[in-house]
């Protein structure tokens, strides 16, 4: 192995050299001959009916090419927004969808939903444009408030109390005895805040149609450009899926919030057919603000049972998700088997009840936002746990030490329908707690008070199942879609490579990780390994990069291709060395034979796989190139434990984090310092949760954090230094032994800091944020 | 947002009642009113160019005059559209009280805003709209003073 | 209106609307990509240029204010095929993730950096990148990196 390079190292991004330089090519960054620009008019109010639009105004300024309302999508044939995931309630029937036209029809349902989109020459045209045009609405009741949705007015026809489902998973008998003989209940109220993802590329499209070859090209600010393909294909019907490429360039941060189909690029995509000529999109930040789809918001009420001595014997959880106006992508599946399923934790409690009901409001959408339902469960779990703890006068780690899956216990079947492969989760706490110093906690306590600041320290111990997924399990749980990865590697004649992978980076580094995973297994350098993603026009159908899934999956793909490159190079050496291909041995790059003195270098078996001279092609075709796809038997589980210690100032309420300590077990990992980075991040948007953001709609429905300005995102001088470890038990059924690391760190850490300030303040809890005014009240009310 | 206050006006009761539904003079006092036509006696269409914080746009409203009671009070309705700057409506409930300094006039104002306005401006419209509404009242009582 | 620019060391004479931003001419007119937009209330940084050596927010700026003036884009920083240090550094210690921030917060940096008579520590780099937004890499690393390139500037 390459100690620079290789598995395990951690290299430097391939990736960088474009990005420090001003290179990268991002959707907007991308112009073509002829372009035009698209401005979305969008919806001031969060219910209403559409009476009328005025377009003709808008078609008499100047530089306006067309305005299109959705009508003329719907003559067209264009569909709905389909949501890929069917969620079936408690009494057998499947989950109620509202119709979700691309551009509002009928209805709008939240604020800064489109009804109508100009098409101008020019950007400030189409501005004009759509400030031209003009729309006579009926005002109706809003319904903002997620607790209250089903008992609110009915926003769509075909969906009674305003309920998408009514879901559960565990056994409900079981749960209610365990509490029955429990000595003791937690019982917490929890809000998990509204967050707006606000990846700092904004959403963008263009779309352009070749009448010559009917065919559309569509570049888009997507996660899994694949999707997108299929989705607009074969549910909105915008063109033959044969016809339509989808490329996402570089993109800018997605976070969960691209991996959605939209109404932009639907838009763009099907109008560009209409004028003939391309056209582009790129969202204002307050547009993103508004149509990005937004993450969490879960009002729970959760119970846990214990035996006087901190056994935990039963959970029980129920759930009101708010959905927004209409369901999103794969929004259905977060706030059920991305969530029930987690509430086990890192916990061997033996029954488990979660109901989750999933209702409408007049907000925007709400689909996953990284971690996706799994830091809700965190979140409930962890605040559960810690609180249990205080209320019976047990040290906190004591009682998760007790409670935790002991590691001959694996493989462990979870009460909530997830087998658990392997972890170690005391060895983490451990190290965690070494990490933190935990001894002087004591003293820097006293100091703190001596300043006269309050110190608080929270846990959290986090599980997250990634890696999507299992394609028969997500099928038969309601999946639209399988969720395989695909992986081509392209051995060239010179021996350098080029691997295709069904997998898109948008700030992962895959053109580094993978790279390295290619040099190491074929020992060739790590510069003669080019990785190729985000293009359906080059690679085969993959499902793309969300759920920490794609060194699990997508690297897992790569690696069962190499598997058959060097099988069929060992046939070709076999060829060479005039022996059998189970007499050839590979490693560090050369094909070897006991029987000969001279290995083969692996470029020289690549030159001779494309210069069939020394091989019968009745038996063998030529060429080195080759496909995997690569189904997991499981999910993965990432598990970690976070220490968070606050100092706050009881005069202003500002929490300072004073020292934030992550130790996770990721199984094996290819780049350690791409994975602290993705560890960093995911602690910032956590950190971000527990402290500063949160999504708030006024009663009118109007988004009231609808800027930086009023929209708090964390900013350096608000985080602290992140202290990060690893542990490792490798992942038992994937080739690589790899688990995933991209959303760890905003699944563990906003229980961590809550655990802390509620720690610090001395009650059972505060709601997220603890901006320094909810902190400085809950001071002031000293509950 | 809500808010409330008073001004004392030198003039009576009825002076202060016929002034306020004069739409000259409501033009006059409302900040940045380009335009005041009259549709009937309860019913007027104008034109304000307003800016709050980033925005800036002209709007376009009706304000009626509803349960007047002469010459004691009446609530004035506004409604304003202000195309994609967005959109607001409210009501003053004004009410006037014979005093020996004259005629002390007590107003209370509640709105509400929509669009692009309540997504960039909302920190600001409640300022704004204290601002509005004692510049309003405050240039209506001048009147009397010169 | 027509207005001369020095970008990155080049004369321009570009023709701009008078209501035309910085940012759009430098993207637009002149192809320079490399400047991000990523908010339209001049809070994120993802557009910061250096005009006249110091750091600016190109979206506040209209393009007829930069009239006469030079413009240094991430385009303009390096030194031929030499990166300038804040470009090493910033890869040396994986301060970027999706690189959509890193043009403005390189700028922002440099400047950051080079307007200061002491050396910074690691708390005043994060007071002074306040202006820039990084949704990625929760700054840990972004804060290493400002610290490692003052060392080499």
């Amino acid at each position: 192995m390459n100690a620079e390079t290789g598995i395990g190292a951690s290299a430097l991004r391939k990736e960088d050299a474009r990005f420090i330089t001003g290179k990268g090519q991002y959707t907007d960054d991308i112009n073509v001959f002829g372009q035009t620009f698209c401005v979305f008019v969008r919806s001031p109010h969060a219910r209403a009916k559409i009476k009328s639009i005025d377009t003709a105004s808008a078609m008499a300024v100047a530089g306006v090419i067309r305005v299109f309302t959705g009508d003329e999508l719907t003559a067209d044939g264009i569909g709905d927004l389909p949501c890929g995931w069917v969620v079936t309630s408690k009494d057998g029937n499947p989950m109620v969808a509202p119709a979700h036209p691309p551009i509002a029809t009928e209805f709008v349902n939240y604020v800064g939903e489109p009804y109508a989109f100009v098409v101008a020459e020019t950007l400030q045209a189409a501005r004009d444009g759509a400030e031209a045009v003009s729309a006579d609405f009926e005002v109706l009741e809003a319904v903002v408030d997620t607790g209250t949705a089903t008992s609110s007015a009915q926003i769509h026809e075909n969906v009674a109390n305003n309920q998408a489902y009514d879901w559960e998973l565990g056994d409900k008998d079981a749960t209610d005895a365990a509490f029955a003989q429990a000595d003791h209940v937690t019982s917490l109220d929890i809000v998990n805040n509204r967050l707006i993802p606000n990846a700092i590329e904004p959403r963008a499209a263009l779309g352009s149609y070749d009448a010559a070859s009917q065919t559309y090209t569509l570049y888009t600010t997507s996660q899994n450009p694949h999707v997108e393909r299929v989705v607009l294909a074969l549910f909105v019907q915008v063109a033959p899926e044969a016809n339509l490429r989808v490329i996402s360039p570089d993109v800018g941060g997605g976070f969960g919030s691209k991996i959605f189909v939209y109404a932009e690029e639907t838009a763009v995509i099907w109008a560009s057919a209409k004028i003939g000529r391309p056209i582009k999109w790129r969202a204002d930040r307050s547009e993103s603000f508004l149509s990005d789809a937004h993450g969490r918001d879960h009002v729970t009420k959760a119970e846990l049972a214990l035996s006087s001595s901190g056994e935990m014997l039963g959970l029980r959880v129920k759930t009101i998700a708010n959905m927004g106006a209409y369901l999103s992508t794969f929004s259905s599946s977060v706030p059920t088997y991305l969530y029930g399923t987690l509430m086990a934790g890192q916990y061997k409690t033996p029954a488990i009840y979660v109901e989750t009901q999933a209702v409408f409001t007049n907000t925007a959408p709400v689909d996953a936002y990284r971690g996706a339902g799994r830091p809700e469960a965190t979140y409930v779990v962890e605040r559960l746990v810690e609180t249990a703890a205080r209320e019976l006068g047990m040290d906190p780690v004591e009682l998760r030490r007790i409670n935790f899956i002991p590691t001959d216990a694996f493989p462990y079947q979870t009460p909530v329908a997830l087998q658990y492969d392997t972890g170690n989760y005391a060895a983490s706490m451990a190290k965690a707690l070494e990490l933190a110093d935990s001894d002087g906690y004591m003293a820097r306590k006293a100091a703190s008070e001596a300043a006269g600041k309050l110190r608080g320290r929270g846990y959290s111990c986090y599980i997250e199942a990634c890696g999507l997924a299992p394609s028969q399990l997500v099928l038969q749980l309601g999946a639209g879609v399988g969720l395989f990865e695909s992986a081509e590697v392209r051995v060239d004649v010179s021996g350098s490579v080029t691997v295709m992978t069904g997998s898109h980076s948008h700030g992962q580094g895959h053109e580094t990780t993978f790279a390295q995973l290619v040099s190491d297994r074929l020992g060739i350098p790590f510069d003669s390994v080019n990785v190729i993603h985000g293009d359906t026009g080059r690679s085969d159908y993959g499902l793309g990069t969300y759920g920490s899934r794609s060194i699990a999956v997508g690297g897992s793909a790569i690696d069962k291709a190499l598997d058959k490159i060097i099988a069929k190079g060992k046939k070709i050496a076999a060829h060479m060395f005039e022996t059998t291909d189970d007499q050839v041995d590979f490693a560090d790059g050369q094909f070897s034979y006991a029987g000969s003195n001279e290995p083969k270098p692996f470029a020289e078996i690549a030159g001779a796989a494309y210069i069939p001279a020394v091989y019968p092609l009745d038996e063998l075709e030529p060429g080195l190139s080759e496909k995997a796809f690569y189904d997991p038997s499981n999910f993965t589980y990432p598990a970690g434990s976070y220490v968070c210690e606050v100092e706050i100032d009881p005069t202003t309420g500002e929490t300072d984090i004073a020292k934030f300590v992550a130790v996770d077990d990721f199984g094996n990992v290819i780049n350690p310092m791409i994975v602290e980075g993705q560890v960093h991040g995911g602690i910032a948007q956590g950190i971000g949760q527990a402290l500063l953001e949160h999504g708030i709609y006024d009663s009118s429905g109007n988004l009231a954090t609808g800027s930086y300005m009023d929209y708090a995102m964390p900013r350096a001088d608000d985080l602290p230094d992140f202290q990060v470890d690893m542990t490792s038990t490798p992942c038992t059924h994937n080739p690589l032994g790899v688990k995933g690391c991209g959303e760890a760190g905003a699944i563990g850490s906003p229980a961590a800091v809550m655990n802390a300030i509620t720690d610090a303040l001395g009650v059972k809890d505060v709601s997220m944020p603890a901006t320094p005014q909810t902190v400085w009240q809950t001071i002031q009310q000293g509950t | 947002m809500e808010e409330h206050g008073e001004f004392l006006i030198p003039a009576s009761r009825n002076e202060v009642w016929r002034a306020l539904q004069d739409p000259l003079v409501l033009k006059q006092c409302i900040d940045g009113c380009e335009q005041m036509t009259v549709i009937n006696a309860d019913e007027f269409e104008c034109a304000v160019t307003v800016k709050i914080g980033p925005v800036k746009a002209r709007f376009n409203g009706t304000i009626s005059i509803l349960e007047a009671v002469q010459p004691e009070s009446y609530t004035l309705k506004v409604a304003a559209e202000g195309g994609a700057a967005g959109f607001g409506q409210g009501q003053a409930h004004v009410q006037l009280h014979e005093t020996n300094e004259g005629t002390r006039l007590t107003y209370a104002v509640e709105g509400s805003i929509g669009g692009k306005l309540a997504q960039i401006g909302s920190r600001l419209i409640q300022s704004f709209s204290r601002k509005m509404a004692r510049s309003f009242f405050e240039s209506f009582s001048k009147q009397w003073v010169a | 209106m027509k207005i001369n620019i020095t970008v990155n060391g080049a004369e321009q004479a570009v023709d701009v609307a008078d209501n035309a931003l910085l940012s759009d001419v430098l993207r637009d007119a002149l192809g320079l990509t490399g400047t991000h937009i990523g908010c339209d209330t001049s809070q994120c940084g993802a557009c910061t240029v250096h005009l006249d050596g110091r750091s600016v927010k190109s979206c506040t700026i209209l393009a007829g204010q930069a009239d006469g003036g030079e413009v240094t884009t991430i385009e303009g920083i390096a030194n031929g095929e030499e990166l300038h240090p804040m470009q090493v550094a910033f890869r040396a210690n994986h301060a970027l993730q999706c690189g959509f921030c890193t043009p403005g917060m390189i700028m922002s940096a440099i400047d950051l950096v080079a307007s200061s008579d002491e050396p910074l520590n690691a708390e005043q780099v994060r007071e002074g990148l306040e202006g820039n937004i990084c949704r990625c890499t929760g700054y840990h690393n972004i804060v290493k990196a400002v610290l490692d390139a003052q060392a080499n500037m």
